[in-house]
């Protein structure tokens, strides 16, 4: 177990900032390592299949004297909804942008299904929809109009086929009605769909979304989430970068979080939530029998209103059940303390003493020798 | 694995690109505005001949004086007229729409995405402005020999030269002059097709058109200047006007159109060179 107890204390605001964070890294590679927790929590591991959509190592893109995104490694597995995390400014779209070979980068390598970018363009993007920013589309042609542009240029699609692809991407986004209209009068919402009808113009095998519920209400919120989960049921990989930590919460198999141009943290998001709770919540009427018997064998405990939490830090769950057991407690549930993805996020990126080299060339790992103790 | 990456057929991209440009309102007000300027000044030298002939250039005003009642000298002196300023205009606007507008809609990342690659790309644009301006100059020309002919009457041509062209030769005439101010508009555009590529802002491209034919012209009046005149793209202009002469003199419309192939060289080379390494 490779878990610093005391850094990954499950209290927001206690844990030790980014500084958590980047010891999680180290944690995801160690999966093995929460088996028996998880088994606890009565949750299963979901493992990434084999293969990445997309990867890239050391990638680095500087404008001028800013430092936009700085020594990226970011692993896509095939068949995951990766959901990219990151406040404004932390280099998420300009990553994209690089992974679609839209922007060279200045340093690294990017690998988009299997070719190497931007060389390999050409044979890995007609596999790829992607919806990059704010949707390009132009306010005098109608919605219609300027997805027949797009699929003009769609090498996978024929000629004869155009105008069906477009009609059902238009009906998979709720366009259809809206569609002989102009995309001038388009509101924020229906301008979003569009892209997105873009990016679904025919099957593809990786799709990237860069904020694609910008601008939509909860009603179109859950059709994008709806158009990710059938993506991935299709297995469809999916690449969406937000900074709505719910969206990512509920849509995505994987997470890596960005700050500041690097990647902070990055794995299943089992794993990252699991690895950042430290304590066990235990489901019980009697609380002070409880609470005493764990004390008594030196565990960290506290009533909750549920409960007991038992701290995990020196001690391992099957040990709390067993003492508890053993001093008759009633137990109704035991489960692992979930933290919230937002107390993650919070840690990992509001500590902006932690990152502050990020214009450094060294690399990115001397992040990890230096934390304050 | 796929083999060898697919393409969308060409043709196709063309035509979507055709499309879009015709499609566009500025497109069509720019040509209809270019349509309706042969028509005023058809009119207006039919009501008041005599108030022609204030040109500051001595190619004009020799043109603008023979249009009464020789109706095939008015597309001479239309597209005489729009060569030096309207139309580089009007092309140097698609070009800059071309690339510039297009990044800046965002319309642009959509063809690289799909993918179009980056000098197919630059070759559809090309192709778009190169045919949108062909078409502004066929359409003043046509409209301009219409109204010459139903405004001002006469349908041979009485050149310059005090010579007179059958009707046949004269639209020869005309079709040649097309070519010659045709050619100088793509060589205006290729330029800004080249600042196009390097810029988000349409409206730069269209100032740094607009400024450079003022600053070639203002060059081109300067006689201690006349070593550089050679060089200046806005000294063939003239001498589309050469088509209004009997017999033909080539000298200036050949000279024309080796000036111009050298800025279409130079425009589409810059632009390619650019299009390349632009993040998109």
């Amino acid at each position: 177990m490779t878990i610093d107890p005391p850094a990954l204390s499950p209290k927001p605001g206690v844990g030790a900032g980014g500084l958590s964070g980047v010891r999680r890294r180290a944690v995801t590679h160690d999966v093995r390592a929460d088996e028996q927790v998880n088994s606890v929590a009565g949750m299963t591991m979901a493992q990434a299949p084999a293969g990445l959509a997309a990867r890239t190592r050391d990638l680095r893109k500087v404008y001028g004297r800013t430092v936009a995104v700085n020594h990226v490694d970011l692993d896509v597995p095939v068949g995951s909804v990766l959901g990219m995390l990151g406040p404004n400014g932390s280099g998420k779209t300009t990553t994209i942008r690089m992974l679609l070979g839209l922007v060279t980068p200045t340093a690294g390598t990017v690998e988009l299904l299997g070719h190497p970018l931007p060389d390999g363009a050409a044979a890995a993007l007609p596999d790829v929809g992607a919806l990059v920013e704010s949707p390009g589309f132009h306010p005098f042609l109608s919605g219609r109009e300027n997805l027949l542009r797009c699929a003009a240029a769609e090498p996978r699609l024929a000629t004869g086929a155009m105008a069906g692809a477009v009609d059902v991407a238009l009906e998979r986004v709720g366009l259809a009605a809206a569609a002989g209209r102009r995309y001038r009068g388009y509101s924020l919402g229906m301008k979003q769909r569009l892209g997105l009808a873009a990016a679904l113009l025919l099957p593809r095998r990786l799709v990237v979304l860069d904020e694609p519920t910008n601008g939509l209400d909860p009603a179109g919120t859950r059709e994008v989430r709806a158009v990710i989960a059938d993506l991935h049921d299709a297995g469809t990989t999916v690449l969406v970068s937000s900074h709505l930590l719910a969206e990512v919460e509920a849509t995505c198999t994987h997470v890596a979080v960005l700050h500041r141009g690097s990647v902070v943290a990055q794995g299943g998001l089992r794993e990252l939530l699991e690895a950042g709770s430290t304590g066990l919540l235990v489901t019980t009427p009697d609380v002070t029998v409880a609470v005493n018997a764990l004390r008594d064998n030196r565990i960290p405990a506290r009533a909750t209103p549920e409960g007991v939490y038992a701290d995990l830090t020196a001690t391992t769950a099957p040990e709390v059940v067993a003492n508890l057991v053993r001093a008759e407690v009633a137990v109704h549930e035991v489960r692992r303390q979930r933290t919230g993805l937002e107390d993650l996020f919070a840690r990992l990126t509001e500590n902006d003493t932690v990152h502050h080299r990020l214009s450094d060339d060294g690399p990115a790992d001397v992040l990890d020798e230096e934390f304050p103790r | 694995m796929t083999t060898a990456p697919v393409r969308a057929p060409l043709p196709r991209l063309l035509r979507s690109e055709l499309r879009f440009m015709l499609r566009r309102p500025r497109t069509l007000i720019a040509l209809l505005a270019l349509a309706i300027m042969p028509v005023i000044a058809g009119v207006s030298i039919a009501i008041a001949a005599d108030s022609m002939g204030g040109g500051r250039n001595a190619a004009i005003e020799g043109i603008a004086s023979m249009v009464e009642g020789n109706g095939m000298m008015l597309p001479v002196l239309v597209l005489l007229l729009a060569v030096t300023m309207l139309l580089p205009l009007i092309g140097s606007m698609w070009a800059a729409d071309a690339i510039a507008g297009e990044a800046a809609t965002g319309g642009l990342r959509n063809l690289l995405l799909a993918p179009v690659s980056r000098v197919r790309l630059l070759a559809v644009k090309a192709f778009g402005v190169a045919t949108l301006s062909l078409l502004a100059v066929v359409v003043m020309a046509v409209v301009s020999v219409l109204a010459g002919v139903v405004f001002l009457g006469g349908a041979e041509m009485v050149t310059v030269s005090g010579t007179t062209l059958p009707f046949t030769e004269a639209l020869g005439r005309v079709a040649l002059l097309v070519v010659a101010v045709t050619v100088q508009v793509w060589a205006v555009a290729a330029v800004a097709l080249a600042i196009s590529t390097c810029t988000d802002h349409p409206l730069v491209v269209l100032a740094a058109a607009t400024g450079g034919i003022i600053i070639f012209t203002v060059l081109g009046e300067i006689p201690s200047l006349d070593w550089l005149h050679p060089l200046l793209l806005t000294e063939s202009w003239e001498a589309v006007a050469d088509v209004a002469r009997d017999p033909l003199p080539m000298n200036g419309l050949t000279e024309g159109f080796l000036r111009a192939a050298c800025y279409l060289v130079i425009g589409y080379s810059l632009a390619l060179a650019r299009i390349v390494t632009r993040d998109g």
